[in-house]
C-alpha cells in the first residue's frame, strides 16, 4: 500500500467534521438564503438529512472493499481501462475541488484582511503548509486535527453563545412564505457543497484501522458537521435577517462583527477567521492529499510524496485560473457544482454498487447452471 | 523576467529535494511522472507569469453540465 499510516475512528470523525464545515462554514449561509430566504435553516436541515443518507451510501460502499481505496476498486469492478478513466476523472474532481477551496481562502483574505496583497502570495503561503502536511502523510494530518479540534469547537460554542442575545425571532417569519420549492433549490445547492464532496473520503476509508468504526465515524462526522452549519445559518438569519445574509458573502463572519456584550466585548470576528482557517486547512489538505494519492494509485506508482510539489505548482495556477472573479464563482460554479458533484458523489458510487450487486446475484445462478 | 527566474529557482529547489532520493531508490516510473508533471507545472506558471490567458477548465465543465443543471433546478421552479 502507498500509505502506510493508520488512523483511528475518532481521528476520522474529526477529519470528516472539519471537511464538512470546511469552506461551508462561511459560505453556506449566504448560499442557502439566496433561494430560500428566511427559510434557509429549513433547507439546511433537509440538506443534512440527505447528507447523512449519502454518508450511509459511502460507508456501505467502503465496507464492501474495506482494504482498498475508491481508485483501486473501481479498477477492479469496472475493468482496467474504464476503471482508469473513471479514476482519472475522480482525480480531476478532487484536484479542482482543492483549487476552488484554495481560492476561497485567497478571496476571503484579500477581501477582508489584506486587500492590497496579491492573491498568489497568499495561495503560495497557505499551500506550503498544506504540502508539508501532505508529505508527512495521513497519520500526521489526522493527529494534528485531533489537537486543533477542541479549539475549533470552543470557538464555535463561544460564537453561538455570544451571538444569541441578539436573536430576533421575527426575522425568520413568515415560515414557508413562498412554498417548498425555493427551499428545495437551496437544499440542492447545499447537498452539492459540501455533502457530495464527502465521496473523497472513500480514498481514506481503508486507512482507518477498524472498518466498522470508519463507517460510524463517517456518519457522526457528517451529522455533526451538518449541525454546525445549520446552527450557523439559523443564527445568521436570526441575527442579521435574510436580506443581509444573502447580500453578504461571509454572513457568519459578519455575525461575529455584530457581537456586542455590554459595549465591552466587541469585534470578535477574529475567532471566526481562526475557526475557518483551521477547518479549511483540513478540507484543503484532505482534497490535496486525496488527489496526490489517487494520481499515484492510478499510475501504479510506489510512492506519492514526490508528486506533492509538482501538483502544488499546478494547483497555484489552477486556483487563479479557475475563478476569474467573485461573480463567476457565485453565478457559474454554484449553478453547476451540484450536478458536477452528483456525477462523482452519487452516480459513481451507485454504479459501482449496482455492478457489484449484479455480479453477486448473477454469479450464483451461472454457477448453478454449470452443475 | 523576475517572475520567471523565481519560478525556475523554485523548480531547481524542488528537483534538489526530490530527485536524489528517487534515484537512490531506483524508482524510474516515479521519476518520469515527477518530471512530466513538474515540466507541465513550470510551463503553466511561466505562462501565468507572462500574463498569457490560460483556458479555464470550469468553462468546459459548465458547457457539459449546464443542460443537466438547468433541468435539475427546473424541477423545483
Amino acid at each position: 500500500m502507498l500509505e502506510k499510516g493508520k488512523i483511528n475512528g475518532r481521528q476520522f470523525t474529526v477529519l470528516v467534521i472539519m471537511f464538512t464545515t470546511g469552506s461551508s462554514l462561511l459560505l453556506a449561509p449566504s448560499m442557502l438564503s439566496s433561494e430560500a430566504k428566511q427559510d434557509a435553516w429549513l433547507a439546511a436541515i433537509l440538506g443534512v438529512v440527505v447528507g447523512v443518507l449519502l454518508a450511509w451510501l459511502y460507508q456501505s460502499l467502503g465496507k464492501l472493499y474495506s482494504d482498498m481505496t475508491l481508485v483501486e476498486y473501481s479498477e477492479k469492478i469496472l475493468g482496467k481501462w474504464i476503471g482508469k478513466a473513471v479514476s482519472l476523472l475522480f482525480f480531476t474532481f478532487s484536484f479542482l475541488l482543492a483549487a476552488l477551496v484554495l481560492r476561497n481562502i485567497g478571496d476571503f483574505i484579500t477581501t477582508q484582511f489584506m486587500p492590497e496583497t496579491p492573491i498568489q502570495s497568499i495561495h503560495i503561503i497557505f499551500l506550503i503548509i498544506v504540502m508539508m502536511g501532505t508529505r508527512h502523510g495521513l497519520e500526521t494530518i489526522a493527529r494534528s486535527g485531533e489537537i486543533l479540534f477542541p479549539l475549533f469547537i470552543v470557538f464555535f460554542l463561544l460564537l453561538v453563545i455570544l451571538a444569541s442575545p441578539q436573536i430576533e425571532v421575527e426575522k425568520i417569519q413568515p415560515i414557508l412564505e413562498n412554498g417548498i420549492n425555493p427551499i428545495l433549490r437551496s437544499t440542492l445547492l447545499f447537498i452539492g457543497f459540501p455533502f457530495l464532496e464527502l465521496v473523497i473520503f472513500l480514498m481514506i476509508f481503508p486507512y482507518v484501522n477498524k472498518p466498522k468504526e470508519a463507517g460510524k465515524a463517517l456518519f457522526i462526522g457528517t451529522w455533526m458537521g451538518g449541525v454546525i452549519i445549520t446552527l450557523l445559518t439559523a443564527l445568521a438569519i436570526l441575527v442579521e435577517g435574510p436580506d443581509y445574509t444573502t447580500r453578504n458573502l461571509y454572513p457568519s463572519y459578519y455575525l461575529a462583527q455584530k457581537i456586542n456584550i455590554g459595549n465591552f466585548l466587541q469585534r470578535i470576528e477574529a475567532i471566526v477567521a481562526i475557526m475557518w482557517f483551521i477547518s479549511i486547512f483540513y478540507k484543503l489538505t484532505i482534497c490535496f492529499y486525496v488527489s496526490t494519492l489517487s494520481l499515484a494509485q492510478l499510475l501504479n506508482l510506489k510512492e506519492y510524496r514526490m508528486l506533492v510539489f509538482p501538483l502544488g505548482m499546478i494547483l497555484i495556477v489552477l486556483s487563479i485560473v479557475s475563478s476569474p472573479n467573485i461573480v463567476y464563482v457565485v453565478s457559474i460554479i454554484l449553478n453547476i457544482w451540484t450536478s458536477y458533484a452528483l456525477t462523482f458523489g452519487l452516480f459513481l458510487p451507485l454504479l459501482l454498487f449496482g455492478i457489484v450487486a449484479v455480479r453477486r446475484y448473477v454469479k450464483p445462478i451461472s454457477e448453478e447452471k454449470k452443475r | 523576467m523576475i517572475a520567471i527566474l523565481g519560478i525556475l529557482l523554485v523548480v531547481i529547489v524542488i528537483v534538489i529535494i526530490e530527485v536524489p532520493s528517487l534515484l537512490k531508490k531506483g524508482l524510474k516510473r516515479e521519476l518520469w511522472v515527477f518530471g512530466i508533471l513538474l515540466l507541465f507545472g513550470t510551463g503553466l506558471n511561466i505562462a501565468q507569469g507572462l500574463q498569457i490567458d490560460l483556458p479555464n477548465p470550469l468553462d468546459w465543465i459548465n458547457v457539459v453540465y449546464k443542460p443537466f443543471s438547468d433541468f435539475l433546478f427546473g424541477l423545483f421552479k
